[in-house]
């Protein structure tokens, strides 16, 4: 373990303004006021987020697409110029290496976006993998800011930043455009669930001018959003969020020995692709032949809060453990996900979770867990 | 007085942030500003039965936050007599108010002289929590 912690650019005015904590191997916000009302920004206004602690690789060459069909399960071939989609990196046994996504900026060149724990790990296996390609990998990590802009009003918001109208950029787009005047790649992704982007925020190194440019691009987020009700957002809110819209986290659903088949999170899995990535023969055995293990989800009937490594018995059998859980701001109820044995239960069953030695009711469920005409991207209401 | 830091004279407390206070011959336990104040949005908080018979320092309940779930442990030894029910529906008066109506259980101690000589006084806990 590193004990010398990585810094975002925003440091000094999370620190003045929030709680600030290790995370990942950076000091990253946590809340800055409280939990639930960040959480509720998000699905009732606006949110913003900085998820600067977020690997950043662009890589590029002539064999790129090549390169990257050789370690993600998605079908990179059919990403066009400013498009992106969701996507997996897998280790030989068809184990979860990391989730990422994946932007293509270039005829030849993808942004990587990938996980702050597994950056270091990420970074070795590309470098190992990409010495057979044309391909350069750089990390730029420390080089852009990275924000998130999340909830029903934020593309509202980015349109008045940019000054033309940006919503009408599809899902998983990634388009280079001006906000505020700075430079940026707008990605039309995020982890909450909600509407709304992410942003890398061109030229901003961890230097004075770098730092001021990030503050002054955040605080024009704040300034500009007073009238949508932003309300900056730490990373309590982006775990509440995520797990309420029923994304998986890595640590979590996602592992070494999980398979993106069995987390379900299939829509990053393609099997006619060319070359075939590492993993791909697990996946198309698991795929043909079924798994051992499986997502589901559960919100609690009774009272109780489910976490991680608890047990979830059916029948008074175990069948399965908690992979993550929490209360949903909305719901007002205990929620998680969890992993059991396939075909022992299905939507709507009862199962018992081991809560501490107290046996809890709740019901099997899909995602998200909110309602989706109230309340999510696809909201109509 | 800095937010999370408030004690009250009169109380006995545990280094695992609870504090207990006598009435009569039964001892009424809850959570410390400093805890509530480290654990923030409090949403839910469940108690052992009326009826159950503690040991001191067992296990004997949990706190979720929005963040994370915290075991509560007794102070004292003995049966547990009453708990807040209130907290069912309104787990924030624990943040709100962690010395009165976010109490959490009443107990009818089997050991008080005894379990008490184990606490800290207000002096000792405000110590106690400058030095974390």
């Amino acid at each position: 373990m590193n004990d010398k912690l990585r810094r975002p650019q925003l440091l000094e005015w999370h620190k003045a303004h929030g709680d600030v904590v290790p995370f990942a191997g950076w000091e990253m916000p946590l809340r800055y006021t409280d939990i639930r009302e960040e959480h509720l920004a998000v699905r009732n206004a606006v949110g913003i987020f900085d998820t600067s602690h977020m690997y950043r690789f662009f890589i590029r060459g002539p064999q790129a697409a090549q390169f990257l069909q050789t370690v993600t399960t998605n079908n990179v071939n059919k990403l066009k110029v400013n498009g992106g989609h969701y996507t997996t990196c897998l280790n030989e046994q068809g184990g979860i290496r990391d989730d990422l996504t994946l932007y293509r900026i270039a005829e030849r060149e993808y942004i990587w976006i990938t996980n702050a724990s597994n950056g270091p790990k990420i970074t070795q296996h590309l470098l190992k993998e990409a010495a057979n390609f044309e391909v350069e990998v750089e990390d730029k990590t420390s080089e852009i800011t990275m924000v998130a802009v999340q909830g029903p009003k934020a593309l509202s918001l980015l349109c008045k930043l940019a000054g033309t109208d940006v919503s009408e950029f599809p899902r998983f787009s990634c388009n280079l455009i001006k906000l505020a005047g700075h430079d940026c790649y707008m990605c039309r992704t995020g982890y909450t669930g909600e509407a709304g982007a992410e942003i890398l925020l061109l030229n901003t190194p961890l230097n004075d001018e770098g730092t001021s440019k990030a503050v002054a691009f955040w605080e024009e987020l704040l300034n500009q959003g007073a009238e949508y009700g932003v309300k900056p957002c730490g990373l309590g809110s982006r775990d509440s969020t995520r797990l309420e819209a029923g994304f998986v986290l890595y640590g979590h659903e996602l592992k070494e020995d999980i398979t993106p088949i069995e987390a379900r999170i299939r829509y990053a899995v393609k099997f006619k692709v060319e070359p075939h990535y590492i993993g791909y023969d697990v996946l198309k055995k698991q795929k043909e032949e079924g798994v051992e293990k499986t997502r589901i989800g559960l919100v609690m009937i009774d009272r109780g809060v489910p976490r991680q490594h608890y047990n979830v018995l059916f029948n008074s059998n175990k069948i399965g453990y908690i992979s993550s859980g929490g209360i949903s701001p909305i719901l007002k109820k205990g929620i998680g996900l969890a992993f059991v044995t396939p075909g022992m239960v299905n939507e709507g069953d009862t199962v018992e979770i081991d809560i501490k030695g107290r046996l809890r009711k709740a019901r099997v469920s899909g995602w998200p867990f909110f309602d989706p005409e109230r309340y999510g991207e696809k909201r109509t209401k | 007085m800095t937010k999370g830091t408030a004690v009250i004279e009169g109380l006995y407390y545990s280094k695992a942030h609870e504090w207990a206070k006598v009435e009569g011959d039964i001892v009424m336990v809850g959570i410390t500003d400093y805890a509530q104040n480290s654990l923030h949005e409090i949403t839910f908080v469940e108690i052992s039965d009326v009826g159950t018979s503690l040991k001191a320092d067992e296990e004997c309940g949990l706190v979720e936050s929005m963040k994370a779930s915290s075991d509560l442990f007794t102070p004292l030894a003995g049966e547990i007599v009453e708990v807040n029910e209130a907290l069912e529906d309104a787990p924030e008066l624990v943040n709100e108010d962690p010395y009165g109506k976010g109490w959490m259980w009443k107990i009818k101690p089997s050991n008080l002289e005894g379990d008490l000589k184990a606490l800290l006084d207000a002096k000792g806990y405000s110590e106690y929590t400058a030095s974390l």
